[in-house]
């Protein structure tokens, strides 16, 4: 049997060999991919450019001014003069968000009318741009508050002071986040788009009738299929993995044997996923077209756009499902958090489930379909 | 060029595309099919952040604290916890966003007058909901700070308090951001289906017979362009109608400005096509290109979620060589701002820009030859 497998395995390559801008695509291009959008990725909100509308011009407001540019989310680009200058600058999206700090803004803090209230104007097109921007103003104005407290001697006293310890990511930084999330959708797509255009691809130039006349048994040929795509689903991981840790210096708390086991499984899963689409799909083209389909609901669910405690119960179970969903969650965790078995178990035992349910769905559906 | 030629291959096209069920269905209605898929998530998105609290206290006042937090449900008590030892696990595992530590003498110091200390250890693995947990907290500190019947008159009353607003979204709902934001996305598509069918033909062998007719190269291209779009306008107007009558996201804008923009943008990334299409010998390779380098990148880059990273030149370069950048921008404004051509200008001609450089560049490299 493996003889017949490994002659089979022999063809596939043949035929990479053959189309070699598809053979390079394949293992460079997530590479490639995978760098051109770390670098692209915003580490955070930053600098989003924003305007002030100073209609007390004192002192004080000025501080407040140097205080909001001083933030990291924050960029003043722009004095305006008028509210219509400020309507017109949000309109064409020149500007993410305004400050307006009233007239009478001193006065009235050295005459103790409290509070004298500071307007913030965000563009709500999108919107957790505008959310987290806004969180930023508050956060500067509290601690300028703050410092104000302290100036003008008043009493009020902080019954509840607050301190934030932050675990695994202290600088809340996006890359991080989101560059485990990345390998995995790169992984994900290329093993699924490799695996699903096997057969269809075979049947539709009309090769497979003579590759169902040689003496490959059914499993074999499914084999022979599953075996190449697994195999450029690893070479990819680990190339870019490597790149995660030298080149973006994304922390590994975690145990590298255990991340690999686990993308084994993610791997076989995604691949049986595959191998379904190329049995059920008679054209490429139908085969491509469940692809971009799959992917793109497996995106969604996976939790990387939307949190899955934040979805309606119905789509967080249905998430379960998604190996990518349990795969971001391994990643991250024995990337970021050094996580172990005793911590992921829940996710790794769905994904082990997973790949043995797929994997013999696939099997029996590719044997079906070369009757 | 002769327009009658041109024509012709235009009806060709279409009756191709009609013709095919499976190719008329990835033109014209997956991408409202995929529009409902992605965006049905966002409609019922909740706010759901965990909390675990550690309360050494123990008194009405640490629980009524706690009911502070957690009474308007944004934050969720999922465990009260006896150690410390039981935060880091918990942490690791991803089952709470962050664990609450109340120290033991709480109410006796802030019945005392003096501040009390609560730490909250947070996970930063996720900046978004990090963030979320980091400000919720707080809010809820402050509000329990003043309903806690102090001396002063004062208590609780900053000097500088924060009033927001958001433009265009009120309501800051991330289901409007999302939807007119993921048009751009959907709408790659027809896209998807315009490379393929450049592919399709050399790879059947049925471009030879194309070849000796007296239609030219730039004729070929530009007719599979025309049929393309104007099949592209056809799911585009569905997409809107199922944002609009499905979503009910607000359209404020004009329909006929948007499906012209949209005709742009198509122009863009079917130009990019073309280009690619010369030096793609399988449909399968076409798949990978469109998969890897315009839809992965876009769910990343194009602003989707986070803001456009504006850290370096080569961040900035990436994100706007992406069609789909400045049509999220465009899709968003005539969705919400309701503005026209005037404050799109910038995103327009890039589009065209990028379309006719890489028509003409992929004209340029056709080659009506077969082999």
């Amino acid at each position: 049997m493996f003889s017949r497998v490994g002659t089979l395995i022999i063809k596939e390559l043949i035929q990479f060999r053959r189309d070699w801008v598809l053979l390079t695509f394949i293992l460079l291009a997530p590479a490639l991919q995978l760098v051109l959008m770390a670098q692209a990725i915003a580490r955070g909100v930053n600098e989003q450019p924003t305007a002030v509308l100073d209609l007390d011009r004192s002192a004080l407001s000025r501080r407040l001014i140097v205080a909001l540019d001083n933030s990291e989310t924050l960029r003043i680009k722009y004095y305006l003069r008028d509210t219509d200058e400020m309507a017109e600058m949000l309109d064409q999206g020149v500007i993410r968000l305004a400050v307006i700090i009233p007239a009478g803004f001193a006065a009235g803090l050295d005459g103790g009318r409290f509070p004298q209230h500071v307007q913030v104007i965000a563009d709500g097109s999108s919107s957790v741009g505008a959310s987290l921007s806004m969180a930023s103003v508050v956060e500067v104005v509290n601690r300028f508050s703050a410092d104000l407290i302290a100036g003008y001697g008043l009493v009020v006293p902080e019954f509840v002071d607050f301190r934030t310890d932050i675990r695994f990511n202290p600088t809340l930084d996006f890359r991080d986040y989101s560059l485990p999330a990345q390998l995995g959708f790169i992984i994900y797509q290329v093993t699924l788009a490799v695996a699903a255009l096997g057969l269809a691809r075979e049947r539709e130039l009309g090769t497979l009738e003579q590759l169902m006349v040689t003496p490959l048994r059914q499993s074999e040929l499914t084999l022979g299929k599953g075996l190449p795509a697994m195999v450029i689903g690893g070479v990819n991981f680990g190339i870019m993995w490597v790149i995660s840790l030298v080149v973006f210096h994304v922390p590994m708390h975690g145990s590298l044997a255990l991340l690999t086991a686990l993308t084994l499984l993610f791997v076989i899963t995604v691949v049986s996923w595959g191998l379904v689409i190329s049995a059920v799909s008679r054209t490429q083209q139908q085969a491509i077209l469940f692809v971009f389909i799959l992917a793109m609901v497996e995106i969604t669910l996976s939790g990387f756009i939307v949190p899955a405690e934040n979805m309606p119960p119905l789509l967080r179970a249905v998430s379960n499902l998604a190996p990518l969903r349990h795969y971001l969650v391994i990643i991250r965790g024995i990337m970021l958090k050094g996580a172990g078995i005793t911590e992921l178990w829940p996710h790794a035992l769905a994904l082990a489930g997973l790949s043995l349910v797929m994997g013999t769905i696939a099997a029996r559906m590719v044997s079906r379909r070369l009757e | 060029m002769s327009l009658h030629r041109l024509f012709a291959i235009v009806r060709k096209e279409i009756l191709h595309i009609r013709r095919d069920p499976r190719n008329l269905f990835l033109v014209t209605i997956s991408p409202s099919f995929l529009l409902i898929l992605l965006s049905y998530i966002f409609s019922f998105e909740v706010s759901h952040l965990r909390l675990a609290v550690l309360d050494l206290d123990r008194t009405p006042l640490s629980r009524r604290y706690v009911a502070t937090l957690t009474g308007d449900g944004e934050l969720v008590l999922t465990h009260s916890l006896r150690t410390h030892d039981e935060i880091v696990p918990l942490l690791k595992a991803g089952e709470i966003h962050a664990a609450l530590i109340i120290p033991p003498g709480f109410a006796d110091t802030i019945h005392g007058g003096r501040p009390a200390q609560v730490q909250a250890v947070v996970d930063g693995t996720d900046p978004v909901s990090g963030g979320q947990v980091i400000s919720s907290i707080g809010a809820r500190s402050g509000v329990f700070v003043a309903g806690s019947g102090a001396d002063s008159p004062q208590a609780g009353v900053q000097p500088v308090e924060v009033r927001s607003k958001a433009w265009y979204n009120a309501g800051l709902e991330s289901l409007l951001s999302m939807v007119s934001g993921l048009m751009a996305i959907v709408l790659l598509m027809p896209t998807l289906a315009f490379t393929l069918a450049l592919t399709r033909e050399r790879e059947a062998g049925t471009f030879e017979g194309l070849a000796v007719t007296p239609v030219t190269g730039p004729e070929y291209i530009g007719g599979k362009l025309l049929a393309y779009i104007a099949a592209g306008l056809v799911s585009a107007l569905l997409a809107w109608a199922v944002a609009v009558l499905w979503f009910r996201v607000p359209f404020r804008g004009s329909l006929p400005l948007y499906l012209f923009l949209t005709a742009v943008y198509y122009l863009a990334c079917m130009g990019a096509a073309v280009v690619i299409a010369n030096f793609v010998a399988s449909q399968q390779t076409a798949m990978f290109i469109v998969l890897l380098a315009f839809l992965v990148p876009s769910f990343f880059l194009a602003g989707l979620v986070m803001p456009v990273s504006t850290e370096s030149l080569r961040s900035i370069l990436t994100s706007y060589l992406l069609p789909s950048t400045h049509f999220v921008e465009i899709s968003r404004t005539v969705f919400l701002k309701g503005l026209g051509v005037r404050y799109l200008l910038r995103q327009t001609l890039a589009l065209l820009g990028m379309g006719l450089g890489a028509l003409l560049i992929g004209m340029r490299l056709f080659r009506k030859k077969v082999g």
